[in-house]
């Protein structure tokens, strides 16, 4: 990088905010997807007026910025292909105005979803947040349109972003949406930075409409001796209609990981589903009746049932941890960051699921399957030796074929976790036609094409390429 | 630059998903902020020597050895991946490339030439025989009044225990990357011992005494509560002190080995209602000192601390007791240098407590 935009940098965050040191800046060339790639410098803005000086200067100089909240997207969101200026945003992270007689609250993007849940937990209200709630921030949840087990029921982070300010590619700051539940005032633009993965704008404050906590929770949890008995319990639930808070779905091998990492002791079986129900406890206690009765019509080995707050919640702990879980299942293989959040209409869940398993069985890899049910997003996570470049060919025929069995059965190759680098070779199938449009919208917003270049739609290469782990000449 | 210590963990380090779950435990990043001070940073940091990319400089060795070795990354990330001990691994590789600062390669030099961390070779607690052997570290050994404060409590219980010149036990080699020096030590150490089966202060000691030396260890609190536990207090003329107070885990002793029920019962035993906060046993925070930081980065270590002096201020009570001598020490000085938050927090280890309430 030029030592002029260094000055520059430097006279707007001074030294303290500004590093171009090679072991601090390294970092920044990770998430936790399969790529990287070093950017230049990174800084750590305070305010909206430091981000649009940045703004200008990537513009003037044409270098690339690339935001950033907690670096826990999956797909590469936030690895600077080119080089360039990482905004590392978790600094601006305070959480500005609670308001639930108006159901909404303010926040910087840098807070991390599990603060602002504690700090609305007294006002009763939540929002929901994903797996990886405990790190990422609202700025990159929002940057992703991220949503968790709750989605069914609750919503994505779009459903919750009632506006925003915003930094534009060239450098205007601006204020969409508002404070108002409803608004129709033109074109939905909060909507589009929506899921725009840091590409067409840095966000630095968000309102949030929130959501009133339940009074109880119960938990469900029946066992199965096929991944196809589980999906039929969870299409009777829905069309019974009862809309569970939470419905999973483990298969064996996520049964196993999960109880290798926390030591739960879950019943090893084909597959599991983990069922929340929420909302007024009298209705809770209705619900569940009719859950247990659908189990045991179906043919469930085994049912358990918790009224308990901190059995659920250790429940869902195990859960959360899945990606990680499954990286500690077998000594020589590492859980890889591919295909991992696939949706299909609820009704495909089975037949999705046995696809994937087909698949599995017929590479030397393991594709094991978890989700969220309810919504028919499903997860798969490669375990694979990633230094082994055979694995990795083996691992790029496997995903084509999951993601054109889940384009054949109407669904989508990402339910949650975005694009980046990693899908967007799919994202030319799925949204072929549609790939222009994009295109043209980035080019109208960013004309030089400083913000979070070569993602979604501008990626045009494979995945197998900056891969962050030390893959062995074949 | 080749690396040596890293090596061994390189399977660890590819395992690591990078899912952040150990970022937001990291006592270290939340004052430092750039996500190369966190724990899944140092990772990164430690990938990036041990494949070459990375060649060590002052910032990766500052990073690095700005971890006080927690070990709460450990307890939170769920595919085990040992971050602490890929640290002082990494940390052992910076020391060969030469890039250990003065303080530490004098505190290092200190141990070699006196056995202990404080320097002189003069004997501070005058040999004993007795019926337990206690390995007081030199931690409390630095601290000779509280050292008396000890005796006089095992006193009042009526064990006698045995003290022997001691010769510290090495985790300083350990926690700052000497690993050979290390080796060399622990002949010293070992040869120093009367016995296997020691009773042990320090919650970094006790630990490191199991974990390297795999010897037979018990925390001296375990020793005191089940003393107490079976007493009749009448007996033992114990004096119910009608206090509140927070008790902080020490990291080694909460998280590292699960001695946290002991002290409790101990406080209870003598009239102290434990007023919890909320990062209590094995989700201690840490107080700031730990992993040599004193010596490394000494503010740093006065920013941990002071979080958790807010903590203990935000259970409203005004006195926080500990087992740990270097936890009082940071604590106590992030107390007084504190503002409204906590300068009213009295930091005091429990064996002041106790030797209170049996006086
Ligand atoms: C273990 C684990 C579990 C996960 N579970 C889920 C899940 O259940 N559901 C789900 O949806 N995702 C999940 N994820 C993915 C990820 O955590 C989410 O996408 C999360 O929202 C990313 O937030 P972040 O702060 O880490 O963002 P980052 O990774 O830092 O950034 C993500 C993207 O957002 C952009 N961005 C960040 N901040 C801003 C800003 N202020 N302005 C503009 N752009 C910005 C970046 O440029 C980047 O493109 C999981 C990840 C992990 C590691
Ligand atoms: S060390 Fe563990 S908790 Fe931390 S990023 Fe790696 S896998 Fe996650
Ligand atoms: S041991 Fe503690 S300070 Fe060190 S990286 Fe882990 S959490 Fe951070």
């Amino acid at each position: 990088m030029k030592p002029e935009v260094i000055k520059e940098l430097n006279e707007i965050f001074g030294e303290d905010r500004c590093k171009t040191n090679p072991s601090d800046v390294y970092v920044y060339g990770f998430d936790a997807g399969i790529h990287r790639s070093m950017p230049d410098a990174v800084v750590r803005p305070m305010n909206v007026q430091e981000v649009q000086k940045l703004v200008l200067l990537a513009n003037k100089h044409k270098v690339p910025i690339i935001p950033r909240g907690a670096g826990t997207a999956l797909c590469g969101h936030s690895v600077p292909i080119d080089g360039g200026i990482v905004v590392d945003m978790q600094g601006m992270n305070k959480i500005k105005e609670i308001k639930v007689t108006d159901l909404y609250c303010v926040v910087e993007p840098g807070v991390v979803c599990d603060h602002l849940n504690a700090a609305l937990k007294p006002y009763k209200f939540f929002i929901p947040g994903p797996a990886s709630s405990e790190a990422a921030t609202l700025g990159g949840m929002m940057a992703c349109n991220a949503s968790g087990a709750k989605a069914a029921k609750y919503g994505a982070t779009r459903d919750y972003v009632l506006g925003c300010e915003a930094v534009l590619p060239t450098g205007e700051i601006v204020h969409l949406g508002g404070r108002c539940l409803k608004n129709a005032s033109g074109y939905q633009l909060d909507r589009l930075l929506v899921g725009s993965e840091g590409t067409l704008g840095v966000v630095t404050e968000i309102i949030l409409k929130v959501a009133p906590l339940p009074a109880k929770k119960a938990a469900v949890v029946p066992y199965f001796d096929t991944l196809r008995q589980a999906g039929e319990v969870v299409a009777k639930i829905i069309a019974e209609p009862i809309l569970p808070s939470q419905l999973e779905i483990m298969s064996q091998t996520c049964i196993q990981a999960v109880n290798k990492a926390t030591g739960m002791c879950l019943q090893e079986c084909a597959a599991i589903l983990l069922i929340e129900l929420d909302g007024h406890p009298a209705a809770v206690i209705d619900e569940v009746k009719v859950v247990r009765r659908i189990c045991e019509e179906l043919g469930a080995l085994d049912i358990d049932y918790t009224e308990d707050e901190s059995r659920i919640a250790e429940l869902w702990k195990g859960r959360k941890q899945m990606i990680p879980s499954l990286s500690s299942l077998k000594e020589e293989y590492a859980t890889v960051m591919l295909a991992d959040d696939m949706a299909v209409p609820m009704s495909k869940v089975p037949d999705a699921l046995e696809a994937f398993q087909e698949i599995s069985d017929r590479y030397d890899i393991i594709i094991p399957s978890y989700g969220h049910a309810a919504d028919g997003n499903l997860h798969t996570k490669v375990l694979m030796d990633p230094t082994n470049p055979d694995h990795w060919k083996q691992a790029e025929k496997a995903v084509t074929e999951v993601f054109e069995a889940v384009l054949r059965l109407g669904g989508t190759i990402t339910g949650e976790h975005g694009v980046g680098i990693t899908k967007a070779p799919y994202l030319f199938i799925e949204r072929s036609e549609a790939i222009g449009a994009l295109k043209a919208i980035k080019r109208a917003l960013d004309p030089n094409n400083i913000m979070n270049p070569h993602k979604i739609q501008e990626w045009e290469e494979g995945f197998v390429t900056h891969l962050r782990y030390p893959v062995e000449a074949s | 630059m080749k690396v040596k210590h890293l090596k061994k963990w390189k399977n660890e380090l590819i395992t690591c998903t990078m899912c952040g779950y150990c970022k937001n435990v990291c006592p270290t990043f939340l004052d430092i902020g750039w996500d190369s001070g966190s724990a899944r940073g140092r990772n990164v940091l430690a990938y990036g020597m041990l494949t070459e990319e990375l060649e060590p400089d002052e910032v990766a060795a500052l990073r690095l050895y700005q971890c006080t070795l927690c070990l709460d990354c450990l307890r939170r990330c769920p595919s085990k991946v040992n971050v602490p001990e890929i640290v002082e691994a990494a940390r052992a590789d910076i020391v060969d490339a030469g890039l250990a600062t003065a303080a530490q390669k004098e505190m290092i030099d200190t141990v070699k030439q006196a056995g202990n961390i404080y320097g002189t070779s003069e004997t501070r607690v005058p040999p004993q025989e007795g019926d337990i052997t206690l390995f007081l570290g030199c931690q409390y050994l630095e601290r000779p009044n509280q050292v008396k404060v000890i005796l006089n409590v095992f006193n009042k219980l009526g064990i006698k225990p045995k003290i022997f010149e001691e010769v510290c036990c090495g985790v300083p080699f350990r926690n700052l990357g000497f690993f050979e020096d290390l080796e060399k030590h622990k002949e010293k150490f070992l040869a120093s011992l009367p016995t296997r089966e020691l009773v042990t202060f320090c919650p970094t000691c006790t630990l490191f005494l199991k974990e390297e030396y795999d010897l037979p260890i018990t925390h001296a609190t375990e020793i005191v509560a089940e003393k107490l536990s079976g007493a009749n207090p009448k007996k033992l003329n114990i004096r119910k002190l009608d206090i509140k107070a927070t008790y902080h885990d020490p990291c080694h002793l909460g998280r590292g080995i699960e001695v946290h029920e002991a002290p409790r019962k101990i406080l209870e035993a003598i009239g102290i209602t434990v007023k919890e906060m909320p990062l209590n046993k094995t989700t201690t925070r840490c107080c700031g000192g730990g992993g040599v930081m004193l010596i490394s980065d000494a503010p740093l270590a006065g920013m941990v601390a002071k979080k958790r002096i807010e903590q203990a201020a935000a259970t409203g009570v005004q006195e926080l007791t500990t087992s740990c001598a270097n936890c009082v020490g940071t604590l106590r000085t992030a107390a007084q240098a504190s503002g409204e938050s906590g300068s009213r927090m009295k930091v005091r280890d429990i064996w002041y407590w106790l030797w209170q309430a049996l006086k």
